[in-house]
């Protein structure tokens, strides 16, 4: 590449970094004779800083309500300066937003559930993304190979369900193991906590346990084991052999 | 009316009207009885994303041909190839057996850190040499017929020392490339630059076009920008049937792609791109 070229990419590159009215005076200084109107330069420094934004937004539409519209604008720029696009696909700039929230918690006074909450919409989207393919059909019952596990002291799954029926309170504190995964015909995202029958109905499957076999060794009725097999495989987290 | 060179030397022929295959008709396009000639695809919507997107193309490309044109190659970056992208591209257009795939006259890249926008170059000789090998390279990895869009700017970049005209000519003919002429950008540029949109189409190596873009834009009081927000314009219109008349006919794809009021309304735009086509072959 001829200096000259890379004079150029290097003086965007600082310019599109953090895209502002010094940084574009900067860039002028580097390009003495550009007579280029500099509203014209700038539009590409609001689009590269709104492209972040409009990809974390759509991804996080939750944490934005709860933080707020200021502490979420300062969130999202500061998260841009980050340079989270690394990969061609744009939604990936999200990966990596959860952790920039567990850190910014204290330092900015983001309500406590706020990591929780970040890494429960980015597996949403991810799962929903997933590139794990549902064998079809199964040979025998299986976890839904979308499934993603999240630890959490928080309950957000009975959150974003109220939430859905318009109640706005926080999410309570307490330990929850949240379910995520795709629905293999809806090719949705599905939720729920752990409860003991989805445990149950997955420990059969990854272990290959018959509806038989777990009665016997755990006193509980057969039709209420084949019952919860039968409504977690409608809902996906499992995948059912054709009957 | 110019001989098309690049698209017989490669065996490819005109496939008539297209619309991109865009979130909002995953589940709706595959189903339609609309006219629909072939699809569109933005490659990075499908290289590492599973589920709906890949059962909407799974069932796009048993109707119709499927032509990626990617955003993200980043032809004239700094930044060497993404080997990952690369692959992944090579491996999507044998998928789909896409009779050819395109991107953009750009850079979107800069130190290993996506921009997810379409950047302009300066218009020079040193970009010229730069780009060349680098869609010699995609050619080779790829194994399929290639073309670079005119990309719309809203500024020229520094230094520039060759009409726009000549800087899209020297590449593609250096690189020996296909040409996807955005009309819409053609007419964006001149009104944003103040050029003749119909003498930059005369000075372009028309014989290279293989695939048209149409698209709607937004005019602002200094500044139009290319949104691809809504109908295509009348002076479009008129613009597209100019460059027709110079091509003969030339796949054409109907880009709308923010603001879409409905894909009722983007196959409506289709249709008036393929009756164009149908009265250009008549004259
Ligand atoms: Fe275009």
């Amino acid at each position: 590449m001829k200096p000259s070229l890379k004079h150029f990419f290097d003086s965007m590159g600082s310019y599109l970094a953090r895209p502002g009215d010094e940084s574009l005076q900067r860039l002028y200084s580097a390009h003495p004779e550009w007579r280029a109107p500099s509203t014209r330069v700038s539009i590409y420094g609001d689009f590269v800083r709104g492209h972040i934004r409009t990809a974390v937004e759509k991804l996080f539409p939750l944490l934005r309500g709860a933080v707020g519209a200021e502490t979420w604008n300062a969130l999202v720029e500061d998260y841009t300066l980050t340079r989270p696009a690394r990969h061609h696909e744009v939604n990936r700039v999200g990966e990596g937003f959860p952790a920039f929230i567990a850190d910014a918690v204290s330092s900015r006074g983001l309500p406590p559930y706020a990591p929780a909450l970040a890494r429960f919409e980015w597996s949403d989207f991810a799962v929903f993304a997933s590139q794990a393919a549902a064998p079809e059909p199964v040979e025998r019952l299986t976890p839904n190979p979308t499934l993603v596990v999240l630890e959490q002291p928080f309950r957000i799954c009975a959150w974003v369900r109220a939430r859905g029926q318009g109640v706005t309170r926080e999410p309570e504190a307490g330990d929850e193991l949240a379910l995520l995964w795709r629905h293999p015909e809806l090719l949705v995202t599905y939720y729920q906590e752990a409860t003991p029958p989805a445990l149950l109905v997955l420990k059969m499957a990854v272990e290959g346990l018959s509806a038989p076999e777990v009665a016997a060794a755990t006193g509980m009725p057969e039709a209420d084991i084949l019952d919860a097999v039968a409504r977690l495989s409608r809902d996906g987290l499992v995948l059912a052999p054709p009957a | 009316m110019v001989a098309m060179t690049y698209a017989r030397r490669h065996g490819l022929s005109p496939l008539g009207v297209g619309i991109g295959l865009r979130r909002s008709f995953y589940e709706e396009l595959p189903r339609t009885h609309r006219t629909l000639d072939w699809v569109e695809i933005i490659p990075e919507n499908f290289l590492s994303l599973g589920g709906r997107s890949q059962r909407a193309l799974d069932a796009c490309a048993e109707r119709w041909p499927v032509l990626p044109h990617g955003v993200g190659l980043d032809i004239g970056g700094p930044d060497a190839l993404d080997e990952d992208y690369v692959t992944g591209l090579a491996a999507l257009v044998k998928r789909v057996d896409a009779p050819f795939f395109s991107d953009h006259l750009c850079y979107s890249r800069l130190g290993g850190v996506y921009l997810h926008d379409l950047l302009p170059l300066p218009f020079t000789e040193a970009v010229v040499e730069h780009v060349v090998p680098r869609v010699r390279e995609v050619v080779a990895r790829v194994g399929r017929p290639f073309l670079l869009e005119n990309p719309s700017y809203y500024a020229n970049m520094p230094g520039g020392t060759l009409s726009e005209a000549d800087f899209l000519r020297n590449v593609v003919e250096e690189a020996d490339c296909g040409l996807l002429l955005d009309v819409n950008n053609v007419y964006v540029n001149a009104r944003n630059h103040g050029y003749d949109a119909r003498a930059f189409v005369d000075a372009l190596p028309l014989e290279r076009v293989v695939q048209i873009h149409l698209a709607g834009h937004t005019t602002y009081p200094d500044v139009i920008i290319d949104t691809h927000g809504d109908r295509v314009c009348d002076d479009v219109w008129s613009l597209y049937r100019y460059v027709l008349a110079r091509t003969g006919p030339v796949s054409t794809l109907i880009e709308w792609d923010q603001d879409i009021p409905s894909m009722e309304a983007v196959l409506d735009e289709a249709d008036l791109a393929r009756a164009a086509l149908r009265e250009g072959a008549g004259r």
